[in-house]
Parts: structure tokens; sequence; C-alpha cells
């Protein structure tokens, strides 16, 4: 039970308390592209969710039993940037075969997580913490879920808001960048929920 | 197709023995910075010290954590010209208001804090770091558990400050440096 | 073989070949370094880089920090990447162009940890993280694989001061309203403390909401400059 409680805690804990993208400002190139519309929102939140939860996965098993052991942990950023762009690969392949109609979908936000900085960014987060497996498989796997709720909110705050008047300088980034803070701001409100 | 393969294991192979000759370089002074970071937090807590506290460091037991593995801490005797004059170790406070605070604390011979340092925390800008302040860290000084319920946030009856609208984070210093009292006299009754 | 005439474009074409090829072309080098400083800056114009930005500028001091490592990255990379660009396979390439910048990145890792531990300290995860900020993998693919190594050392370098100074105006933005001090020195607190007035600073602007939003209406006053230039043009 007591597992349990943990691992729910995990979640609450990346997806609301340290949001990954309103708190934590990581993935902000895609959530700022990405959110236009609610459909290509929900696309780009399955692969992330998909990629980053088994780059936290193999990155953290490299780094247990071949950088530590090696004593080569210095050449963390680099082995987990690589293991990264070949999993995207690798991830944009598998779609391609089995369902060539999610990866219409998907398009070319596929190639783009490799530059999305939340997935070096939970690679790393799981070594530097020294997590434990399960910990480490849950928060790998919320922090993504996380970052797909903040890009949901977004793509409906947008898609109602088409149609305003919005003052031409403010026009794109700009409006952009003060939603997010205001959506920052409500999420500050989970603010120690959960002491993680 | 192998060409491609073979220029890519070359960059790996010269990227790796690059990065190892700058870590080699780095290695020293980063371990340096490290020891000058214990070092000078040890002397913000203790009184004036003349020996190599840090290579003559013990570690203790006090006790097991949750999943019943044992919590060590290091302790740092300070002496001046071999008398000994306190013992610095390390207590978490785990009830802060976003997570843990790492608290560095020195306890004199007579039993009575020396001071206290912030290592690490997690709270909010403006409001519970305000912990870090030196002018609220310096209440501590000269307590000791002989001050009972004195030693507590003004809150709760004792006399050391919290802030308007953060209490939370100075009571869990509070507390942590109340047990950390405890863990002295325990460790220094068995003759430490 | 006969003689024939040379049309004015064709000689126009190779003009222009011979000085797509020059080292020192002082012309092109200078627009080279100014690209990145106000048509093509980070953030203000290009959206390029912006986790880093809203992270790290909770102060001016960090700002410079960040922006003197991403620079550095930068130059390194896209001058590394410039001597290698014959030899890098197409296919390749992004890869390739993936191991160079995080070499550089993890060298800067290592030396800002062994000199500058504070600086280290306070960047914290986003120092490893320039290797995904967009702005370097951009130049390299856009500038650096196909230009020498003079003029992308220049756009390097254009790009890290225009990064750098939008780090420098955000951070210190956030530091003034959000703490009173600017590059830790007490400007509005002792400002304040001379009417004998304490500051109570706008702590919203350290945390996250006061770096998206200001950001935001940075942009929007960029965006409103870059107007009134088209205009009068």
């Amino acid at each position: 039970m007591d597992n349990v409680i943990e691992i729910l805690l995990i979640l609450v804990s990346t997806i609301f308390v340290t949001n990954f993208v309103l708190a934590r400002f990581l993935g902000i190139c895609p959530f700022l592209g990405v959110s236009s519309r609610i459909e290509t929102s929900i696309g780009m939140g399955m692969a992330v969710v998909f990629v980053i939860t088994l780059a936290g996965i193999c990155s953290w098993l490299i780094d247990k039993f071949v950088l530590i052991p090696l004593d080569i942990v210095y050449l963390r950023t680099i082995v987990f940037i690589l293991v990264i762009a070949a999993l995207v690969q690798f991830v944009e392949m598998v779609i391609r075969k089995t369902s060539p109609a999610l990866y219409n979908a998907l398009g070319i936000f596929l190639p783009l997580i490799t530059t999305n900085c939340a997935v070096l960014a939970v690679a790393l987060l799981v070594v530097q913490n020294e997590m434990d497996f399960f910990p480490m498989l849950f928060f790998a796997f919320g922090a993504p879920v996380g970052f797909t709720v903040a890009l949901l909110l977004m793509a409906g705050i947008r898609e109602h808001t088409v149609h305003a008047k919005i003052p031409k300088v403010l026009q794109g980034t700009p409006i952009s960048l003060v939603t997010a803070g205001l959506m920052a701001l409500a999420f500050l409100g989970f603010a120690g929920l959960v002491k993680m | 197709m192998v060409r491609l393969i073979l220029v890519l294991t070359i960059f790996c192979l010269v990227a790796a023995a690059a990065l190892a000759k700058v870590y080699d370089i780095t290695k020293g002074p980063i371990a340096e910075q490290e020891r000058l970071k214990t070092i000078s937090g040890l002397k913000a807590v203790l009184p004036a010290f003349n020996n190599d506290l840090d290579k003559e460091a013990t570690e203790v037991i006090v006790g097991q954590d949750k999943k019943g593995r044992d919590i060590k801490i290091k302790f740092y005797k300070g002496k001046l010209d071999e008398n000994p004059v306190g013992t610095a170790f390390q207590v978490i406070a785990p009830d802060g208001y976003a997570g843990n605070i790492s608290i560095l604390m020195g306890v004199g011979p007579d039993r009575k804090v020396s001071g206290i340092e912030i290592i690490s925390h997690k709270e909010t800008p403006g409001l519970g770091n305000k912990i870090q302040k030196d002018e609220w860290k310096g209440q501590f000084k000269g307590r000791s558990l002989d001050d009972g319920p004195k030693l507590a946030v003004k809150k709760d009856g004792g006399e050391i400050d919290q802030f308007s609208g953060a209490t939370i984070s100075p009571r869990a210093v509070v507390n942590a440096v109340k047990k950390g009292l405890e863990i002295y006299k325990k460790e220094s009754g068995n003759g430490g | 073989m006969a003689d024939r005439e040379i049309s004015t474009s064709e000689m126009t074409e190779a003009v222009e070949a011979v000085e797509a090829t020059s080292w020192l072309d002082i012309k092109e080098l200078s627009g080279d370094l100014v690209r990145g400083l106000w048509e093509e800056i980070p953030l203000f114009r290009l959206v390029l880089g912006t986790c880093p930005t809203l992270a790290v500028t909770t102060s001016a001091t960090n700002g410079v920090g960040m922006g003197i490592a991403t620079m550095f990255v930068l130059v390194a990379s896209n001058i590394m990447i410039s001597i290698l660009r014959k030899v890098i396979p197409d296919m390749v390439r992004i890869p390739a162009f993936i191991i160079v910048i995080a070499s550089f990145v993890t060298i800067t890792d290592l030396m800002m940890a062994a000199f500058t531990p504070e600086l280290h300290h306070s960047l914290g995860i986003f120092i490893p993280l320039i290797v995904v900020n967009c702005i370097v993998l951009a130049r390299a693919e856009a500038f650096a694989s196909k230009y020498n190594i003079i003029r992308s050392a220049a756009d390097g370098l254009g790009m890290g001061i225009g990064f750098t100074l939008v780090l420098i105006l955000l951070g210190s933005t956030r530091e003034i309203l959000g703490n009173g001090t600017w590059f830790d020195l007490p400007v509005l607190t002792g400002l304040m403390g001379l009417f004998n007035y304490e500051y109570q600073p706008m702590i919203v602007m350290i945390l996250p909401p006061g770096a998206f939003i200001g950001l935001g209406l940075w942009v929007a006053l960029a965006n409103k400059i870059e107007e009134k230039r088209k205009g009068k043009k």
C-alpha cells in the first residue's frame, strides 16, 4: 500500500506540483509551437509520453550498468542525447510500420522530440537524483503526462481565443507566453501539495 | 553504409578521448571546490578551529529510515590546538514546505548550538527561503535542549521568529535542530 | 571557340560565386555578426532557446553566465562543424553535429564545475541542456555546415551575443522587480532605503509566471520596435 501511495505522490508531483512546462520550463519550444490545436496536441503528447518514458528507462539502465561501473559519468550528456536521438529514430520507424495513420498524424513532430529539452532533462534528473527503478519509472511517465496536460490546456485556450482581438504587437509568441504565465500562476496553487 | 558507421564511430572515439582528457584536468579542481564548500560551511557553524576536520570526520549510524536502511551522519570534530571546540553534523528537516531542508549545525562541548547553516532547500523564494538570512539563523546560537519549550517558533510558544505567511519552513528547521541536539546528546553520551 | 558576349546576369553570378568563397569579405563578415544582434536575434525574432531563457533569468548574473556558456558552445561547435563540413556524410549529419555539440557542452560543464562553482550550481541542469538548445543545432545545420570557418565563427558569435543580451534584459527585469537588486547590487532596495522605505519585492517575477509574462512582454516590445523600423523604411 505504501508503494501505491508513493507512486501516486510521484505522479501528482510531476504532473501538477512541479509541472515540467509551467514550473520547470522544459519543453517550451514544442509547447509554443504545437499547442494551436487540440488534435495535434494529443498526438504530440502521446508521442512524447512514449519517448520520454522509454528514454528514462534506457538512460537509467545505461547509467547504472555502464557509466557508473566504468567511472565515465562525465559522458552522461553525450551518451544520453545519442541514445535519445536513436530512440526517436526507432520510435519513428516502429510507428511508420505499425500505424501509418498515426505516423501521418504526428508527421514532423517525431524528429523534433529529440531537441525537446524535457527528454534529456528527465534522463539527467533520474540519474542525478539516484532514483530506484520504480520511482524512476513513474517519474519518467508522469513528467511527459504533465507536459501533455499543459499542452492540452494551452490548446484549449488557444482554440477558444482564436477570434479574440489581440493587439498586433502581442500576436503570436507574446500572447502565448503571457497565457502560459497565467497558467503557471494558477499551477503555483499546487505548491507544497506533495513534498518531493 | 559502412562509411557512415565508420565516420560516426571515429567521431565518438575522438570525442570520448577529448572529454576524458578534460575530465582528467578538471577532476582535481572539482574535488577541491567540493572540499572548500564543506570547509566554509563548517567555518560558519563552528567556533575557530585549526585542524583538518574533513579528514578526521567519523561516520555514525543514527537510526534506520522507512526502508530499513541505515541513516549515517558525518560528525566533524573541530579542534583549536588539539582542544575540542565543537562538533558539526548535518540534519535533514523532512517537513519543509516543499520538501527536505538540509541543515548543517555546530554544537559546542557545552551542548549549546554554535551555529547553523542551511545547505539546501526548496522553500518558496521571498517567503520560506528567509530561513537563509543570517539574522534568522543567528537566533539559534547558544540554544540547547535546556531551553525546553523556548526552543520553538513564537506561534508554538517559543522564542524563535517565524515569518508572516511562512511558519512551516521555520518550524521545520527548529524541529530539525532540536532533533540534532538530541542526536548529539546521545552520541556524546557514549564518549564521543 | 567563338567569343560570345557575357551577359550581365552571368557576370553578376560569376562575381557572386567568387565572393561566396572569399575568406575575409568584411561586409559579409559584419553581416554575419550583426544578424544575430537584431534581424535574427534569438527569442525576439527567432523562437529558439526559450527553455534556458525562462529558467535561468532569475538574476542578471545568471543570465550573463548562461549567455557566455552558450556563446562558447555556439562558436566552438560552429567552427568545428565548419572544419569538418566536407567530411561529414549528409545522411548522418545530425548525429555528427550532436556529437560535436555535446562534447563542447560537456567541456563547458566540467570547466564551470571546476572554476565557477557557484554559477555552475545556479545554472544547474540547464548547462548540459545547452546541447538541446535549438539555437546551437539550428546554426550548425543552417550555417556552419555550409560556410567557411571564419564566417561560421562570426555567426556563432553574433547569435551568442544576441542571446546573451536577451538573457541580460530579462534577467535584469526579473531581478530588479523581483528582488530589488541588479547584479546583486541593492539598486531598488538601496534607492528606497534612502527614503526610509523598505522595498517589497514583486516575488512573482522570480517565480515561473514572472518568467513567462516578462519574456512575453519583452517580445511584444521587440515586435513594436521592428514594426516601427519597417514603417520607417
